[in-house]
């Protein structure tokens, strides 16, 4: 131990490199590697996505293909379920994913030690949020996958319908991020689990209509109300009428509600990003970036 | 602090001092998960409510159900019912069976685990007072479950001797998943990481189990794999129960009991082997307190 | 200008006490001023409020009211400045303020890029750092798998990554074993006398503040209670005459207040209770006559006196009179 090398080092002009971009991909870089070294943890959730699949095809054995058929949506359950599985899964565990390694920043301390870099805290909320996305995607590809080539379950696959489907997709992102960013700057202040994504995934599954059609609603005026008040319900439904109906992007409801989802995010990301600065600048406030 | 009168008091209480008991030690338990559970009340309600949905979705899939498949099993043609039951039941064992290693891994990760295994608390009573509270709690949410059900057209049995053997079948079946929570508390010590055994156990009864379809229509090869779990025979004899005026006098819910029984006495001392393995290997690496 | 530089800084927390939640002042009405290249201590006793003024430093938690200027930025208008010019430690966590499922070579890789630090000027600091912790060959280990003492030295190499001109040194060796400790308070004298660092040091042990800092400022409940050389804070103590009485039995209240019933002997300074011997620090008007009267008085009354002599004030006596006395 002889501190004069250092000493040398540190008397050198050096460069400094300003790049978000750098900072970005080190936030993403960083989190993918912790993540990967969770190996059981990535292999079972993998598996217990891929038996969701299998337990709602063979559910959907019971299911009158008429009933199905009578609302537009094809005669195959197992499409119509696979469609609402994985993009529901997909997205609740994406937008549930910042507000989780935020929490696990807070309580290893290291959200701490980011924050007094000179990293701008938007590049690491981004960083987080990304990588949710890219990790998940994994998740979905394999999903889709068991549901197309090992249960072979019909889905309309062209390059219309593909692209419907991406921009759906796309925009289903960008609707509900305000949710995660929201949830995000409750948790940081509020330190407890993820309440609200949890209740609003719990919430979207029941009322968009993941399991059954959703005008089995407008029994209940009520609830079909409610379930309009979500972005989720309008992509779904964008989302099987492309893959399972086979409908395009300039189809008329289709495109309605691709703008409804438009329409969504421009109101709800502001919002969004509010209540994430919010939650980290009151947690500054308080000195509670640390405790739990 | 007096160091001198603390020293004295510490020495006088030693000689008065008497060793708690068990059931002592359990209920301290519960009282602190119950105390620790009731400041997070927003997640109850939550919790709940997150029930009720799931509850409520199955309202809607018994609409576009055809019923011949359950019929067939003999379940009655009431799939409503049928989902409600399976869905209750199942989420019931898995958040019991979750939360308890759940509980695991946060005292391990806050280090109170290490603290409470240096005390006189052996492991076993350390297993069995994590695992009461959750199995409590669970009971609350498989009851507002079973409630909101009734009140959105369920229909369960009126018969006392039906709904005694269907509680019976429930004793059972919590025993026997408290045995699989503290196997999947055994990996988490080893692994520390998220809880597969319980996913594994949670992704695999809802396949095999028949949580939402009667078994008769999974093909045959694949059929024989719920048979390993406790989840599948405790369904039947409860459904059979609550659904088909069953008792345990029948011979098919006789049948699941004594499978019960046989799950229970082989898998228990297999289990605290288990964890006591596993506590000891984390005690040898000395990785007890690591997350 | 001043490196770091406070004025009027305060800070208030809630407290429960008796159910009710009530405020109180962590950092109360600071003034501070630390000159450049100066190694600085801030020495108190636990809850003093020393690491809520380094966090207020490091733009982790917001004033209430006051100023803070660090390189002489703003902490709360320039935010992003004053971190371009700190590294920060915080000793406490003991390690916990890492990615513990990263390497440490990963980990700090990590916030180079975090605090835009050219690549290949990262890969020649971190390669120097980990020498200098002796830590090349668990470079690629997992730091979960690591002591708490090789956890802290990764937290030491990633607060001195970024080369700043500023350190803010909480508590930074708890938890290194004492030959590590000692090298690493040789590196940060040799980073302020060589290249002209500021050092912000906070510790609760004043050992090692008396050896290491140039100034010293002693903090409790929020509050600074004297900034000075460690020298005159102990001169400070030396213009009261006091003597050190070892007896051979406990001492009790009994013993202490008969000491005091002496003619010209004082307040008891200090006071080591052992089960069979005692020592006992007292103010005396004059030192030569205490020494004379003392042990008589004692014997007299059956005490057995095993020495006496002039007490020379450390820099412990100080700091145990000044957080003692309510402030
Ligand atoms: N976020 C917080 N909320 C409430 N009280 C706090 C918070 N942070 C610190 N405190 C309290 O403020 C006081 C000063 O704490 P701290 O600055 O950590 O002291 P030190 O570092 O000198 O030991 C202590 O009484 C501590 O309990
Ligand atoms: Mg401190």
């Amino acid at each position: 131990m002889s501190s004069s090398p250092i000493i040398e080092l540190f008397k050198e002009e050096t460069r400094r490199s300003k790049s978000t971009f750098r900072q970005v991909y080190a936030v993403i870089w960083a989190n993918l590697k912790i993540l990967l070294s969770y190996k059981y943890w990535v292999v079972t959730d993998f598996l217990s996505t891929a038996a969701s699949i299998v337990m709602y095809f063979f559910m959907g054995l019971q299911v009158d293909p008429a009933q199905l058929a009578a609302r537009g949506y094809g005669e195959d359950y197992a499409a119509f379920a696979l469609v609402g599985i994985s993009t529901s899964q997909y997205l609740w565990i994406c937008l549930s994913r910042l507000s989780h390694s935020i929490q696990h920043d807070i309580r290893g301390g290291t959200l701490e030690t980011v924050a007094v870099t000179q990293i701008k805290m938007g590049a690491y909320f981004l960083g987080q949020t990304v990588r949710g996305y890219l990790i998940s995607l994994f998740f979905l590809a394999g999903t889709l996958s068991v549901g197309l080539f090992v249960l072979r379950i019909p889905l309309q696959i062209n390059l219309s319908t593909l692209t419907a489907a991406f921009v759906t997709f796309l925009l289903m992102i960008l609707s509900n991020q305000a949710i995660g960013f929201i949830t995000a700057g409750i948790v940081m202040v509020h330190k407890r689990g993820d309440p609200v994504t949890f209740m609003l995934a719990g919430m979207n599954e029941f009322l968009s209509g993941v399991l059954y059609p959703l005008d089995l609603l407008k029994q209940f005026p009520p609830l079909y109300a409610l379930a309009r008040l979500f972005p989720y319900t309008y992509a779904l439904d964008a989302l099987r009428k492309t893959l399972t109906g086979g409908a395009g992007m300039f189809s008329p409801d289709v495109y309605y509600d691709l703008v409804v989802l438009v329409a969504f995010s421009v109101i709800l990301l502001p919002i969004g990003l509010k209540v994430l600065k919010w939650g980290y600048d009151t947690i500054r406030r308080n000195g509670t970036m640390a405790t739990y | 602090m007096k160091t001198k009168e603390l020293i004295g008091f510490l020495r006088k209480e030693r000689e008065d001092a008497k060793e708690a008991g068990v059931l002592e030690k359990v209920a301290a338990f519960v009282a602190r998960d119950f105390k620790t559970w009731w400041t997070y009340k927003l997640w109850v309600t939550i919790d709940v409510l997150g029930t009720l949905t799931f509850v409520a979705s199955y309202y809607f899939v018994s609409k576009i159900i055809s019923p011949e498949i359950l019929v067939e099993a003999g379940y009655g043609s009431d799939y409503l019912t049928f989902a409600v039951i399976g869905v209750a039941f199942q989420q019931y064992v898995f958040s019991s069976v979750s939360t308890l290693s759940e509980s695991i891994r946060s005292e391990q990760w806050d280090g109170t685990m290490e603290t409470i295994l240096s005390s006189r608390t052996s492991f076993r009573v350390f297993l069995l007072g994590e695992s009461v509270f959750r199995f409590i709690i669970g009971s609350y949410f498989l009851l507002a479950a079973l409630a909101l059900g009734a009140a959105i057209g369920v229909k369960i049995t009126a018969n006392p001797w039906s709904l005694l053997s269907a509680a019976l079948v429930a004793a059972l079946l919590v025993v026997s998943h408290m045995i699989v929570g503290i196997l999947g508390a055994a990996l988490i010590l080893k692994v520390k990481q998220g809880d597969p055994i319980v996913w594994a156990f949670s992704w695999l009864t809802q396949l095999f189990s028949g949580v939402l379809y009667p078994l008769n229509l999974l093909p045959a090869q694949l059929s024989w794999i719920g048979a390993i779990f406790p989840l599948t025979y405790s369904l039947d004899g409860i459904r059979r129960c609550l659904m088909a005026d069953a008792t345990i006098l029948s011979p098919i819910v006789a049948e699941d009991v004594v499978k019960l029984v046989v799950f229970i006495a082989a898998s228990l001392p297999i289990a605290l082997k288990a964890f006591r393995k596993a506590y000891d290997s984390t005690r040898k690496d000395g990785s007890l307190g690591q997350y | 200008m001043n490196a770091i530089e406070t004025s009027g800084l305060t800070k208030r927390f809630e407290r429960k006490e008796d159910g009710k939640k009530k405020p109180f002042a962590a950092v109360d009405n600071v003034d501070l001023a630390v000159e450049e290249g100066e190694l600085f201590g801030l020495l108190g006793p636990n809850g003093a409020g020393k690491t809520t003024i380094i966090k207020i430093l490091c733009t982790l938690i917001l004033p209430d009211s006051g100023k803070a200027f660090v390189n002489g930025y703003d902490v709360v208008k320039e935010p992003d400045k004053v971190r371009a010019s700190i590294g920060w430690l915080h000793g406490e966590t003991g390690g916990r303020a890492l990615y513990w499922r990263l390497s440490a070579r990963d980990n700090l890789r990590f916030y180079a890029s975090l605090q835009n630090i050219h690549p290949d000027v990262a890969k020649k600091r971190i390669d120097a750092l980990l020498e200098f912790f002796d830590m090349e060959e668990d470079a690629d280990t997992l730091v979960k798998d690591f002591s708490t003492g090789m956890k802290v030295k990764v937290m030491l190499a990633r607060t001195l990554l970024p080369n700043p001109p500023i350190l803010l040194m909480d508590e930074p060796t708890v938890g290194l074993d004492a030959a590590s400790a000692v090298e690493t308070r040789k590196l940060l004298k040799a980073l302020s006398t060589e290249l002209g660092r500021t050092i912000l040091f906070t510790s609760h042990n004043m050992f090692e503040v008396e050896r290491l800092c140039e100034r010293i400022a002693i903090m409790n409940s929020g509050k600074i209670i004297a900034v000075d050389t460690p020298l005159k804070l102990s001169e400070i103590m030396r213009e009261k005459k006091a003597v050190e009485v070892r007896i051979s039995e406990t001492a009790d209240p009994k013993t202490l207040g008969l000491l005091q019933s002496i003619e010209g002997v004082g307040k008891v300074i200090k006071a080591e209770i052992g089960e069979d011997s005692s020592l006992i620090q007292v103010e005396v008007r004059d030192e030569q006559e205490a020494i004379a009267s003392i042990p008589d008085f004692l014997q007299g009354k059956g005490y057995n006196v095993i020495s006496i002599q002039r007490a020379l004030p450390t820099l412990e006596d100080v700091y145990m009179k000044l957080t003692r006395e309510p402030a």
